[in-house]
């Protein structure tokens, strides 16, 4: 059976009554599908996974600093991790935050549309009384909480992994001393400010599983970009050639820890970030719209 | 069909950044701001490392710290961009008389962040590490400098 675009029943509501506009039920149908996709999410074992490791990597880094004295030199803030605790979210963040965060949200945001493709089950959720717009704003809006709680928990545990390492005021990269209180405060702004350029890579995630209808590619094309960033950024290429970097947005917390601090590259981020995302999300609802559900792929 | 389409737009955004890459514009990394950023920098590790000897504590803006830099070592090449820059700092210790020259091996990324290895005098950055009271050995802050600057 196909159904095409426009002629699937768009609400088949079992013996409820007329679906009228003024339906509690019908407006709240984004939500019924966010909390359903969120429990699904749940049970994934992946996303436990991910969620176990932002929830002890931190303190295993910290553990690992402590028994050996090599430091991590190579990159800002790395030789300080002994020194003062506020060092090590930085360097975290530093080392892993252009790589693992945009593959971790991928994980996600990369399957969750091309999964019922997998499983075949777009025909069933699609002949239920959720309309086409519904389905793609839940699970859309499901990527998002994942990302976001993510990020929240990683902040939460980076910081408190930091504090236990100790809370010696540390050097910023104006060669400034940081007080405790002031650390604490960057750190946590810091790691705030790469939470756009990660929900604008759930949206590219988001796109590339949908056009895709395929896990692997929708998750490969998000981390594989990741990488070619990555390699683009070592060219000479024009500041603005930079700005326009999804990966960019990830390093711009560097301003914060400067005397006197700027946050130029953190507002140019906030914009890169903001048109990778409508841009990809736009794409991605287009593709999904008309797309035929049900027949040959 | 979707895989080659995703696989050939994203070789497209590739290509295309990369022809541009050769083309116009300055990356904003240029003498100026990295010789600015590096000067204050040095002046403010410099008192970090004074202090933590035990020394008297100069203020950073008595040191009049200037740093002149140059890519690759010399003025031949285009004075932008990311790569090796050579840099000087020099330093007021004693009075306007005794001027000191530290030298720095700075590695400046594209994103406006540097690391600075020093390259002499010994006594002032040649040692990862110095002594401080009681000959606790602490991390010389001036042998490695990480500092950014704003490219936007």
């Amino acid at each position: 059976m196909t159904l095409a675009a426009d002629q699937w029943p768009a609400y088949a509501e079992p013996a409820a009554g007329p679906a009228g506009p003024s339906d509690p039920r019908q407006r709240s149908g984004t939500l019924v599908v966010w909390r359903l996709e969120l429990a699904k999410l749940r049970g994934q074992w992946r996303v436990r996974a991910i969620a176990l490791m932002c929830l002890v990597g931190p303190f295993v880094i910290v553990a690992g600093l402590n028994v050996q004295s090599a430091t991590p030199g190579d990159t800002a803030f790395g030789q300080w991790v002994h020194t003062s605790g506020f060092a090590i979210p930085m360097v975290i963040l530093g080392f892993g935050g252009q790589w693992l965060l945009p593959v971790g949200t991928a994980v996600v945001a990369g399957d969750i549309f091309s999964s019922e493709d997998h499983f075949g089950t777009w025909k069933t959720i699609l002949t239920r009384s959720r309309s086409r717009g519904e389905l793609f704003a839940g699970k859309f809006l499901a990527a998002l909480t994942f990302a976001t709680a993510t990020m929240v928990l990683l902040i939460i545990t980076d910081l408190l992994a930091g504090l236990l390492a100790g809370t010696q005021p540390v050097v910023g990269l104006g060669g400034q001393l940081v007080t405790a209180s002031h650390a604490t405060e960057l750190v946590v702004v810091s790691w705030l400010s790469v939470i756009p350029p990660v929900l604008g890579f759930t949206a590219l995630a988001i796109f590339t599983s949908v056009a895709s209808r395929n896990s692997a590619v929708g998750i490969g094309v998000p981390v594989v970009l990741t990488l070619a960033f990555q390699v683009v950024t070592l060219i000479a290429l024009p500041a603005w050639g930079q700005q326009v970097l999804l990966s960019t947005p990830f390093t711009a917390w560097h301003g914060f820890w400067e005397q006197p601090a700027y946050v130029g590259p953190f507002l140019y981020g906030l914009l890169t970030s903001a048109v990778w995302f409508t841009l990809c999300s736009a794409a991605a609802w287009l593709v999904f719209r008309r797309r035929t559900i049900g027949g040959a792929s | 069909m979707s895989r080659r389409l995703a696989a050939g737009a994203a070789t497209a955004v590739i290509t295309l950044l990369t022809l541009t890459a050769s083309g116009c514009g300055s990356t904003g990394l240029t003498a100026p701001r990295l010789q600015t950023s590096l000067s204050s920098t040095f002046a403010n590790l410099y008192v970090l490392q004074q202090t933590e000897q035990g020394n008297p504590k100069p203020s950073a803006a008595s040191l009049k710290s200037q740093a002149s830099c140059q890519k690759g070592g010399t003025p031949d090449i285009p004075q932008d961009g990311s790569g090796a820059w050579l840099c000087q700092i020099t330093y007021l210790v004693a009075g306007p008389g005794y001027p000191v020259i530290a030298k720095y091996n700075v590695d400046v990324q594209t994103d406006g962040c540097y690391a600075a290895d020093g390259d002499g005098p010994a006594s002032v950055n040649g040692s990862p590490t110095i002594i401080g009271p009681h000959y606790a050995q602490l991390i010389n802050p001036l042998s490695l400098i990480d500092g950014c600057f704003d490219t936007t």
